[in-house]
């Protein structure tokens, strides 16, 4: 029998799909919301963090805070108090913003029980194979749905953090 | 029986803590609380060495429990004080460090951990002042010495300091910070060849220590200027808490994508792309980045390794 640390990762079935808190911030830029948020709190479970609530609470806030968010932007879109051009392209960047500082918040959380984790011998899995395929998912995702709070919220990309399309949709190029 | 095997582990795993074997300490220190979890002093111990190992939460809440469970040991005040410090919660770190200054049987670590504290708040004097105290206490102590050198340098007096450094390694020729500010020294007084082997010595005792890290970039920044502000950037980067480093990633962001917009908006499309291009290779950058200073540390391990003298 031995003292269990609070911060201490407890054992889990999963820990063989354990990856680096790196790879889904990563996905979040290669593949988009989608993958990340999902991704994280599956992560935290699979690790055993002893903040596991937190982080699958801070991945369903990612969700909630962007729709809610994305609605009121186009909302205002709507109303016409939000004109095309610069106005609009800067709300659209507050929203990606809010995506990526909850995502980076996530990842920081994750990276100090990760840290005990391996520090404890724990498995890590390369995970460049899923990362691929995300990437390729992702079109397919996107494509779901032609609502436009659709592609806000699972989105991410390079771009900004939206898409061409939502861009297209939105007439700002 | 229990009170005797409890002593005796908690015992080794402060041996193994000063090894700087946090992972067997920590075993030692869980088996201890195996046998008791309302140990106090098991749990002070434990948070001192979740300190050393920079498992700062952790930390937290040990001595937390340790606090909870005796309020009046100085010993407990002087790790909450550590690990408060550590935090950067000051205010609090130095009332917990005068209650252990001011307890029975002061010992120098206290004094010198004040004098941190002190030092941390901006009271130089002050942490001048408890570093001659925990001399008086103890005429050779490694700590208090290695601290009144740092000091000494920073107020522009290296040779003064070099005499503290060096009494320090007689005392203890493997102790960490003083191999770190014996590096500094070294390198204030243009011996780079000495301050690299501080250096070497102390990152082989812990690869991931900031502050040995921060030496190795000034050296580097001595010798080329490319790879020092490299070097540098990297140790900024990785300088003070998760906050700050959120706040540098997204101000960052954010000042880059505005600057996109508005270049955009301005009909200037290249410098727009440009920027966005920018903006995505230090993105690469600092992806990269940890990854090939990781690599230039293990080489400067290998060195050492292989140095015949080490």
């Amino acid at each position: 029998m031995t003292y269990q640390i609070a911060d201490q990762p407890v054992d889990s079935s999963l820990r063989d799909y354990v990856v680096r808190p790196g790879v889904p911030l990563f996905s979040i830029m290669l593949c988009g919301a989608w993958m990340a948020w999902p991704w994280f709190a599956f992560n935290a479970i699979a690790m055993g963090s002893p903040t596991r609530r937190k982080e699958v609470g801070l991945c369903v806030l990612a969700f909630v805070g962007t729709g809610a968010l994305g609605a009121l932007l186009l909302a205002l879109v709507d109303a016409g108090w939000l004109p095309k051009g610069a106005p609009l392209r800067l709300a659209l960047l507050a929203v990606t913003a809010f995506k990526l500082a909850i995502t980076y918040h996530i990842a920081i959380i994750q990276e100090r029980t990760f840290h005990v984790y391996e520090y404890y011998g724990g498995p890590v899995r390369n995970a460049g194979r899923i990362v691929s395929a995300g990437w390729l998912a992702r079109g397919l995702v996107l494509g779901l749905s032609d609502n436009p709070l659709w592609i806000i919220i699972v989105d991410g990309g390079f771009d900004g953090g939206l898409s061409s399309a939502l861009w297209a949709w939105l007439g700002v190029r | 029986m229990e009170a005797r095997q409890i002593s005796v582990l908690l015992e080794q795993a402060e041996v193994q803590r000063r090894l700087g074997n946090h992972r067997g300490a920590t075993g030692l220190a869980q088996r201890a609380l195996a046998i008791d979890p309302d140990h106090a002093g098991a749990h002070a111990a434990l948070a001192a060495i979740l300190l050393d190992a920079r498992r700062l939460p952790g930390a937290a809440i040990e001595v937390g429990i340790a606090l909870g469970l005796d309020g009046n040991d100085p010993y407990i005040h002087r790790v909450a004080a550590a690990v408060l410090a550590a935090e950067l919660k000051l205010a609090d770190a130095w009332a917990h460090c005068l209650i252990a200054i001011q307890g029975p049987a002061t010992v120098p670590e206290a004094y010198v951990l004040g004098a941190r504290i002190r030092e941390l708040q901006g009271d130089l004097a002050h942490a001048r002042e408890l570093l001659h105290e925990a001399l008086v206490l103890e005429a050779a102590h490694t700590g208090a010495l290695t601290q009144l050198a740092r000091l000494e340098l920073s107020s522009g007096a290296p040779e003064e300091a070099a005499r503290l450094i060096r009494v320090a390694l007689e005392t203890d020729p493997s102790d960490h910070a003083a191999h770190l500010v014996a590096g500094f020294i070294d390198l204030a007084r243009g011996d780079i060849a000495s301050a690299e082997q501080h250096a070497r010595f102390a990152l082989q005792q812990d690869a991931t220590d900031p502050e040995s890290h921060q030496l190795w970039a000034a050296i580097q920044a001595r010798r080329s200027w490319l790879l020092g502000a490299w070097w540098r950037l990297n140790t900024w980067i990785s300088l003070g808490n998760d906050r700050r480093r959120l706040a540098l990633l997204m101000g960052g962001f954010v000042l880059a994508q505005v600057a996109v917009i508005v270049t955009d908006e301005l009909g200037l499309a290249g410098l727009s792309r440009l920027l966005g291009l920018a903006w995505l290779g230090l993105c690469a950058y600092t992806w990269f980045a940890p990854f090939l200073f990781r690599r230039m540390l293990s080489r400067a391990l290998e060195a050492v390794r292989l140095d015949p003298e080490f």
